[in-house]
């Protein structure tokens, strides 16, 4: 037992003692210039208003109790606390004072109400919603974090097929390399003629991916350039420049004219469910290139002996 | 000199000019001498006999001839509505001591019911008086002079009036109109107000204070002196709370004399009520036909402001839309009262022969809402709001703000468009409004009054047992707690709410205790003299202009007077040059010039007359500090102090605000105040309400003064150092050190009291 009071003492004073040992030079004269601060700001009009309200309301909310003088001096004429004053000959009378309503703008008779009432209603109706939408809650947050996976999915399965393609495609001999941003400034004056458009050519399955990667790289290389100087704003018309001046800054906007085309196709493909874009590679995959998504495997052949089956659940 | 007929075979004979003859044996004028009043029997008289006696040809209370504009008159007072109803009248009050009656406005009950009673209860004879209360100065003294003209004497003969500080009536009146607040103080030193034989209580309806607190000591004279008869005069229908609260008394209604009047609504609440209100006035000019408008607004600045926007508008309506003109008048109680006469004026006349008619819009407080009348409104516009009196004993603040009106109101204001031809009335707020948000009746004054001085004299009128004093409305006991408190503290009542010497002294005075107390122990801090000139200054209304279109003049010219200790100075600097002889040499002009209310300074002056007089009577000596003595403003603010040191705040560490002591409330000084920012602990006189807090009218004082009073060598009248022993400890009660919650105020009032030990430490060593 004296050993639990010891323990119980020494926590309380060693606590404190160790705060105070914490608190650098540095930080306390910062705590105590932000203490300063804080007391001797000129408080907002507002702040000064919001105050003036508390105090009146808490004064107001405050009856006058026995400590009162004039209490003892009402208890002496008969008065006992809780009673009205008077003879009731019109009822009882009042046991509080009237209560004091500052009107701070001038909105008419009955607008206050009125907004109330509209707000209440509104509050009522959330209420309604919230409530009718509290058995859905856990389903929509578990959808949601499905969605966001699938898409996850769908971004890696897409990554595969560009590779693949990319390979198949350099196995073949035929570059299917798309065009990148890198590849238009190493070589500004040797642009093939295929690069005008080239992410039509890519499969829908993985175009959107190109054509992310293409954009955030317009995007840099316009903040590159308007780095560089004013001049270098895509928008910035220099008239001495000529053609070439203008491939060789980066500034002739062909690869903005092909990201901001427009592609039906590929945005049909994104308007589907990412279950869905994740099941077409996924089949795309399997079909071209025997390759399994969930075995993260490529099968020599067709038949893809030992995997389990097409979905993700036959891979659990 | 005044002789009342000492009895009535003896005619009194005033402008007798052949002193020797006695006209009264010339056979020829025998006539005029004939007294009417001797056939009547005291309340056994009728309507006809009344008739006869009023065709004249001799006063019936003079016995002098009777003037042709007095029959004039007479056919117009025939036509009013009570006239019809004298024998009804007569009947109830012979058989009652109390009756109610309800009579609309327009329906002459204030202007005629005292002559009926005149008639019949024969003052005169009986050497009594008929009192006839109203609650405001102005109708009080314009009824007086109405009815002395009806009656064809002159004013402050047999019919005066009284009021505050003006008493206009003499050893012949008959009939007094007095405030309600006046015949309350004359009660204290008449408890049965045996000079009466009948009072009249007007425009009960509107429950001021004074008229609540007078139902419930006739309620208990009447009890003491069945001799005396008491009529409750309404306006409004609501009178069977009147009737229940006297025992049922019997009831006359006189209905008044009114045309239909429709109600408009809005569909929706409005955003801001004023402009609403600009608009809906124009709409009415625009479409609507001929007949003027009644505008019922808040107060001064807001009529003002829509006067001027009105104006504008209707101007440029003249221009180009070809309307009629429309001439805008304001109308408040601060106004002068001949620019308050101008409503009167006619509607102005088409712009050229043939052309749209022109009409006038009066935009009113609620003081066109019951006792003023006036013809020819055929349109009012309501916006629901008035500025009403508010008090909460919990933060002790009595203030004007603006607040909906009640349904009782709103009905009284419609009721002003149907007094000429049917009328419009349009509500700025909807139906719905008027019935879910507008209480049925305006709270009774009493509910919205700091009690503190209604006390005292309850307390003087013998009433001891204020908790169970039968009133119609009794308040919340909080507020009888605070004002007794107050009292308390001010040394006018001892702990067992007995009134002490103090407070006895106090009660003779017409002023706030605090003030009274302030009076009374002025003498102690040599400067009575200055004290009673503040004293009459703080009684009458605003003595600086400042019209919205000259504020920069208007306060230079206050800035020339300015004392830098604070506002009480400064009007006290503006008092002493106004009786100056250079601003006596023309008053009019030097007030107008330095932008000063030539109305409220006299008034002030004859305020201070009336003040002097008490205080003779009373043996308070009148005394001053030389001016050359530094301690002369000191003195000053000292004896301010030893009255309103409940009403003290104190500077806050940060920013301009103060807090009130005790009650701990965030206030600004008004931006009125010639006071800098720097001084630590101010004294104000007044405590406003509006959007912010306001402290009005400060004066800088010191802690010390707040804990310690001076001990004064005793060189006055015996009677004043009885004073100074009771009122010794006040401060120490209220400053008791003990009381203050810990916090800003208590550290600095102990920081104040342990500077004055030392300094008393440092003395004694010596």
């Amino acid at each position: 037992m004296d050993g639990d009071a010891d323990d119980y003492m020494s926590m309380v004073i060693t606590d404190p003692v160790e705060k105070r040992e914490k608190e650098t030079y540095t930080q306390r004269r910062i705590r105590k210039q932000r203490e300063a601060e804080i007391k001797g700001r000129t408080k907002s009009k507002a702040e000064l208003r919001a105050e003036e309200a508390a105090a009146r309301e808490a004064a107001l909310s405050k009856s006058l109790d026995a400590s009162n003088k004039g209490f003892r001096m009402m208890k002496k004429m008969g008065f006992q606390e809780g009673n009205a004053l008077g003879k009731g000959t019109n009822g009882i009378g009042r046991t509080e004072p009237l209560n004091i309503v500052v009107k701070e703008d001038r909105g008419g008779v009955g607008l206050d109400s009125e907004k109330k009432r509209k707000f209440r209603e509104e509050v009522e109706l959330e209420a309604k919603r919230a409530k009718a939408e509290e058995g859905d809650y856990r389903e929509r947050v578990r959808k949601e974090r499905e969605e966001r996976r699938t898409e996850g999915l769908v971004l890696g399965a897409q990554r595969v097929a560009e590779k693949l393609d990319t390979e198949a495609g350099e196995a073949e001999g035929h570059s299917h390399t798309p065009t990148t941003a890198v590849d238009d400034l190493a070589r500004p004056s040797a642009r093939p003629p295929r690069k005008v458009r080239p992410t039509r050519q890519i499969n829908v399955l993985w175009r959107g991916l190109v054509r992310h990667r293409e954009e955030m790289e317009r995007e840099r290389r316009i903040r590159y350039d308007l780095h560089q100087s004013l001049s270098r704003l895509p928008t910035y018309d220099d008239p001495t420049e000529d053609d070439d001046d203008k491939r060789a800054l980066g500034n002739d906007g062909a690869l903005e004219e092909d990201v901001e085309e427009e592609d039906p196709e590929l945005d049909e493909f994104n308007a589907l469910e990412a279950a869905e874009r994740l099941g077409a590679l996924v089949s795309y995959l399997r079909e071209k290139y025997h390759y399994c998504f969930w075995c993260k495997y490529r099968y020599p052949d067709g038949s893809m002996d030992g995997c389990p089956g097409v979905t993700e659940e036959d891979h659990d | 000199m005044d002789r009342r007929p000492d009895a009535e075979e003896k005619p009194r004979a005033k402008r007798v000019k052949t002193s020797n003859v006695d006209p009264k044996d010339n056979p020829y004028l025998a006539h005029r001498y004939e007294e009417p009043a001797k056939k009547f029997q005291r309340y056994a008289t009728t309507a006809a006999m009344a008739k006869e006696a009023e065709d004249g040809p001799n006063n019936f209370l003079t016995g002098q001839p009777l003037s042709s504009q007095y029959f004039r008159i007479l056919e117009t007072r025939r036509n009013l509505p009570v006239h019809a109803q004298r024998d009804e009248f007569l009947d109830i009050f012979h058989r009652s001591q109390i009756m109610v009656f309800v009579g609309e406005t327009g329906s002459g009950k204030t202007t005629q019911i005292p002559q009926f009673v005149l008639f019949d209860d024969l003052p005169h004879i009986h050497r009594k008086t008929v009192a006839c209360t109203q609650p405001r100065r102005v109708a009080a003294m314009s009824v007086a002079q109405r009815v002395a003209d009806e009656m064809d004497v002159k004013l402050g003969d047999e019919v005066g009036y009284s009021i505050r500080f003006e008493d206009v009536t003499s050893q012949k009146t008959v009939l007094k109109y007095m405030t309600d607040g006046m015949l309350l103080r004359e009660a204290m030193n008449d408890p049965d107000m045996n000079r009466y034989s009948c009072i009249i209580l007007d425009e009960a309806h509107e429950r001021t204070l004074a008229t609540d607190i007078l139902m419930g000591l006739l309620k208990e004279v009447a009890v003491r002196r069945r001799d005396l008869k008491i009529i409750i005069m309404s306006a409004t229908l609501d009178a069977q709370k009147f009737q229940k609260y006297f025992n049922d008394a019997p009831l006359l209604a006189v209905p008044g004399r009114t045309h239909p009047v429709e109600i408009f609504y809005t569909p929706e609440p409005e955003r801001d009520y004023v402009e609403a209100a600009l608009r809906t006035v124009l709409q009415i000019h625009a479409a609507e036909p001929e007949g003027d408008i009644l505008l019922f607004l808040t107060g001064e600045e807001e009529i003002e402001d829509a006067a001027r926007k009105i104006s504008l508008e209707a101007d440029e309506m003249v221009r180009e839309a070809d309307a009629g003109p429309l001439k805008v008048y304001p109308l408040y109680g601060t106004l002068p009262p001949n620019q308050q006469q101008r409503i009167f004026e006619p509607a102005p006349p088409p712009h050229r022969p043939g052309g749209r008619p022109g009409r006038k819009c009066i935009i009113a407080t609620n003081i066109a809402e019951t006792s003023l009348t006036i013809d020819g409104i055929v349109y009012v516009v309501d916006p629901g709001f008035s500025k009403q009196k508010v008090y909460n004993p919990r933060i002790r603040v009595e203030s004007l703000l603006v607040s909906a009106i009640s349904k009782a109101s709103a009905q009284q204001r419609a009721g002003r468009a149907g007094r000429t031809r049917p009328g419009k009335c349009f509500r700025l707020y909807t139906e719905a409004a008027f019935k879910k948000e507008l209480i049925p009746q305006t709270y009774p004054e009493i509910l919205r009054s700091n009690l503190a001085s209604t006390v005292l004299e309850l307390k003087k009128l013998g009433i001891d047992d204020l908790v169970h004093f039968d009133l119609m409305d009794p308040p919340a006991p909080e507020t009888l707690m605070r004002a007794l408190e107050e009292l308390n503290f001010l040394a006018c009542l001892d702990d067992d709410g007995n009134l002490t010497h103090l407070g006895r002294l106090a009660s003779e005075f017409p002023l706030d205790p605090a003030l009274a107390v302030m009076l009374i122990s002025s003498p102690e801090f040599f400067c009575s003299n200055e004290i009673l000139s503040l004293t009459a200054l703080l009684s009458v209304p605003q003595i600086f202009v400042r019209p919205a279109t000259a504020r920069k003049r208007a306060d230079d010219m206050k800035a020339r007077f300015a004392h830098p200790d604070g506002d009480h100075l400064t009007m006290l600097n503006v008092y002493h040059a106004f009786k100056g002889p250079q601003a006596q040499a023309n008053p009019k002009q030097w007030c107008h010039e330095h932008y000063l209310s030539l109305r409220a300074l006299q008034s002030a002056d004859n305020v201070r007359i009336q003040l002097k007089r008490i205080m003779e009577r009373e043996e308070l000596v009148l005394l001053s500090t030389p001016f050359e003595d530094k301690k002369y403003y000191e003195n000053i603010r000292r004896a301010l102090v030893s009255g309103f040191f409940m009403q003290v705040a104190k500077k806050n560490q940060t920013g301009k605000s103060y807090t009130t002591v005790k009650d701990n409330q965030e206030v600004l000084l008004h931006p009125s105040t010639v006071l800098g920012q720097d001084s630590e602990w101010v004294l104000y006189n007044e405590f406003v309400l509006t959007t912010k807090n306001y402290i009005r009218t400060v004066t800088a004082v010191r802690p010390e003064w707040l804990l310690v009073r001076p001990i004064q060598r005793s060189h006055f009248s015996r009677r004043s150092d009885m004073l100074i022993a009771s009122l010794q400890d006040i401060a120490d009660t209220y400053y008791d050190i003990n009381t203050f919650p810990k916090g800003d105020i208590r550290s600095a009032l102990e920081r104040t009291m342990e500077k004055i030990r030392r300094k008393k430490q440092m003395k004694g060593g010596r």
